[in-house]
């Protein structure tokens, strides 16, 4: 239980086994390989040999590179079209060592259907920009619509000129009296409108053509060019009408087609699966310090599985060395948690906040009792308690879920036994709509003696927080520390809740005052000066209020709870009025249903947000250290499927 | 139906409990999806995580409501039967009803800045979300310390 003890491995090989020793490690998984390369630069640099090998790994890496990133570029192609399931829920399928094997040899016939792939992905965008070309033209013609003639019979006959053009709404008039006036012979028919203009078809004698173009510029008038369309606008209309639905058979078309490409997706997955395994092992052989014929590994294991390790080695080499050390002063630990399974599901609220530090201590034990006694007060109703226990449970049994995704599942299970629990001690059955006698008392009826219950509970929690750090500091060797911080606090804290239990008040005057002035004489003593000594010890007491406002902050205990079950309440009692008729009846479900599903979700939020943060704000800050890094051992990666047997 | 002037003032309490904090986390859920929309035009995933920190600043309103919906029930108001309300007693239930009316109001348009501001972490750092969340958990404190405070002066005053 708690943080997993670290060792670091010193591996010695050949370099000819390089490759093979790299695979045995991945396959085993519990290695992380430590970057050494970072200190020994300046010798790398002198050995030229080795700079070619890292040069030919690299290159390989950037090779592998481009592959997954085309395999990933097909995979993301083809995945809206597959009806492959979920593997968040059903889990990775499974890839046998000989289904591997034979997808690796059809490589070539892979990177064709790759191919083929990247041409329906460019054919769907070539079909994109032609769609909208059309039916940008689509929209430009509309208005011409009522034109009769050949786009392309415009223009000049002998003696005519016939031409399309757009007029201003407002000019039409005036143009047309400018034009009668000074006898110019031109006829205007308006063909059709949009918004402000108004288009039209022009004929007028080519002999004043000067004129015309003239009066065109006085009142703003364009002429239209058609960019070489041809036949009238009607017809265009309709061709890019039968173009458009072309385009759509087409893409449905290559729809079915992606959609029939189910096997190719599947070995695409396969394929980036195993490069990507292939090159997390190339990265980190790159972390690695090598001569000439040999190679030099360090890298983090948990210390229980040394021997395991060795084995390991053992029967793929003997020619090698393998020596173990104690991480040193410095050296930056990776942080591995290992809890038995009902405390295991709650690291994901540690996760959340931040690891431990590889030198603290593992809040997860002590944090999860509390975490999973204040959610299941907060939300306090059976009824939701059950509900919440169920849906997690068939989760967890339905789908395959793995990582945080499972513990936060299985956390919520567990917190919905809780909720069940602290339910039946409140009397809440969905609010009041079973009516149960409560176990102890209903809140709404004695507010007071669960408010105390609350404080009871946040004193245990703040108590365990400084008795947490007081062993923290035993175990460093400080024990007068403990005693005179973690102690004597404990003493005064003590005395301070004596004086609410009357039997006691007597005697907690004086254990609070003996606390008070150990306190005093003690916590200035990192100070030389005597009155700086004094001073600190006084201001110490300060912290008083710190520990009386951390208390109080347990009161949302009650609150959150009572919220839950009015809300209940309020729901039923809607609930209730509505009843009667049939219609009333339906009504009446359907207000139960919502308003219960809404009350559920929004408590179970705040049940959640709540109880975490009393752990982050009140409870880790009496002890706990932060800032450790997750152990990433060397392992086989995969996103898609399942290399068990690689 | 005849109303004394304490039924009046005990319902003047209620409504403002169920009305300003109403207000606030109306305009603090609606700062917080303002700032998500933005996030979801450009990341449409992450959905789920905006739409939690969304929430957070809507829990006054139903602490509010909650005070509201305590204060009228205890009134008699629910049942039909309004009880009989002194002037003083009135003005009590009136007082009891602003902690969460005024704290409930300020502190979800504040928390929904803090949610607004998280909105920023989901977008550039998912994984520290919890962080975010709990800035904004610290603000709610207050809004659980006075709905307490609330529910506690109305249980004590008697009727």
């Amino acid at each position: 239980m708690a943080i997993v003890k670290m060792e670091k491995m010193h591996l010695l090989a050949l370099k000819s086994e390089q490759s093979k020793l790299m695979q045995t490690l991945q396959k085993t998984g519990i290695v992380e390989v430590i970057d050494i390369t970072g200190d020994k630069k300046e010798e790398e640099k002198q050995g030229h040999k080795e700079d070619r090998i890292r040069d030919e790994i690299a290159k390989e890496l950037a090779e592998l590179e481009t592959k997954l990133n085309n395999l990933k570029l097909g995979i993301d192609f083809l995945k809206p079209y597959s009806k492959s399931p979920n593997p968040l829920i059903y889990g990775k399928p499974d890839v046998k060592k000989d289904e591997l094997s034979k997808i690796l040899s059809n490589e070539t016939k892979i990177a064709e259907s790759l191919q083929r792939v990247f041409d329906l992905d460019k054919k769907i965008a070539q079909l994109k920009s032609e769609e909208s070309k059309i039916l940008n033209q689509i929209d430009f013609l509309i208005p011409w619509q009522g034109l009769d003639i050949p786009l392309e019979q415009l223009g000049n006959t002998d003696r005519t000129a016939f031409v399309a053009v757009v007029i201003p709404r407002k000019s039409k008039d005036k143009l047309e009296e400018k034009a009668k006036e000074s006898q110019l012979p031109l006829d205007i028919k308006v063909i059709g409108e949009k918004r402000d203009d108004l288009y039209a078809l022009i004929v007028y004698h080519r002999g004043c053509n000067e004129d015309v173009q003239s009066l065109f510029k006085e009142f703003s008038v364009t002429i239209q060019d058609f960019m070489g369309l041809k036949g009238t606008p009607n017809d265009i209309i309709e061709q890019s009408k039968r173009r458009l639905n072309d385009i759509q058979k087409e893409r449905e078309d290559i729809k079915t087609q992606a959609q029939g490409m189910n096997q190719d997706l599947f070995n695409f997955e396969v394929l980036y699966d195993y490069y990507m395994v292939e090159k997390d092992r190339k990265t980190n052989t790159l972390k690695l310090f090598d001569t000439d014929k040999s190679f030099y590994l360090q890298a983090w294991l948990p210390k229980e599985r040394k021997s395991y390790i060795t084995d390991t080695i053992s029967k793929i080499t003997d020619m090698v060395y393998v020596e173990f050390t104690e991480p040193e002063e410095n050296d930056d630990i990776p942080v591995l948690l290992s809890n038995s399974k009902l405390v295991e599901p709650f690291e994901v609220i540690t996760e959340l906040y931040s690891l431990p530090d590889p030198r603290g201590i593992d809040p997860n034990p002590y944090m999860a009792p509390f975490y999973w006694l204040f959610f299941g007060m907060m939300l306090s109703d059976a009824g939701y308690g059950i509900i919440l226990s169920l849906f997690t449970a068939v989760a967890l049994l339905k789908f395959k879920l793995e990582g945080s995704g499972r513990k936060f599942v299985s956390m919520f299970f567990l917190c919905g036994i809780s909720t069940i629990i602290w339910g039946a001690i409140f009397g809440g059955w969905f609010g009041d709509l079973i009516k149960i006698k409560p176990l102890w008392i209903n809140p709404l009826d004695n507010p007071m003696s669960v408010l105390i219950l609350s404080f009871i509970l946040g004193i245990i929690q703040i108590f365990t927080g400084i008795i947490l750090n007081g062993y923290k500091n035993i175990r460093a060797g400080n024990t007068a520390d403990a005693i005179m911080d973690q102690g004597l606090w404990l003493v005064l804290l003590t005395g301070l809740l004596m004086f609410a239990i009357q039997p006691l008040a007597g005697i907690a005057k004086y254990v609070a005052l003996f606390g008070a002035i150990g306190l005093i004489l003690t916590q200035g003593r990192a100070q030389k000066n005597p009155i700086m000594k004094l001073a600190s010890g006084v201001m110490s007491l300060y912290s008083v209020t710190g520990y009386l406002s951390d208390l109080l902050s347990y009161s949302r205990l009650l609150a959150l709870g009572l919220t839950t079950g009015v809300i209940a309440t309020v729901i039923n009692t809607m609930a209730k009025t509505v009843g009667g008729s049939a219609i009333g009846f339906v009504v009446m479900i359907l207000i139960l249903l919502g308003g219960h599903v809404f009350n559920i979700l929004i408590n179970i939020l705040g049940a959640y947000v709540h109880s975490s943060r009393l752990q982050y704000i009140e409870f880790f800050s009496k002890f706990y250290d932060s800032g450790g890094r997750a152990f990433d051992p060397l392992r086989i990666k995969t996103t898609y499927v399942k290399l068990e047997d690689l | 139906m005849t109303l004394t002037f304490g039924q009046i003032i005990a319902l003047m309490g209620a409504a403002l409990a169920v009305a300003l904090p109403g207000i606030g986390s109306a305009r603090g859920v609606g700062l917080v999806g303002e700032s998500a929309s933005g996030l979801i035009t450009e990341d449409p995933s992450k959905f789920g995580q905006s739409l939690i920190l969304q929430a957070i600043p809507g829990t006054q309103g139903i602490y509010g409501f909650l005070a509201g919906f305590l204060t009228i029930q205890k009134i008699g108001l629910l049942s039909g039967n309004l009880v009989d309300i002194t002037p003083l007693q009135g003005w009590l239930i009136f007082a009891s009803c602003m902690p969460i009316a005024l704290v409930g109001f300020l502190s979800a348009i504040y928390q929904g800045r803090v949610s607004a501001a998280a909105i920023g972490i989901i977008s550039k750092r998912p994984e520290e979300v919890a962080k975010g969340i709990t800035f904004a958990a610290m603000v709610e404190t207050y809004a659980v310390l006075s709905l307490l405070a609330t529910i506690l002066m109305l249980f004590g005053i008697s009727i």
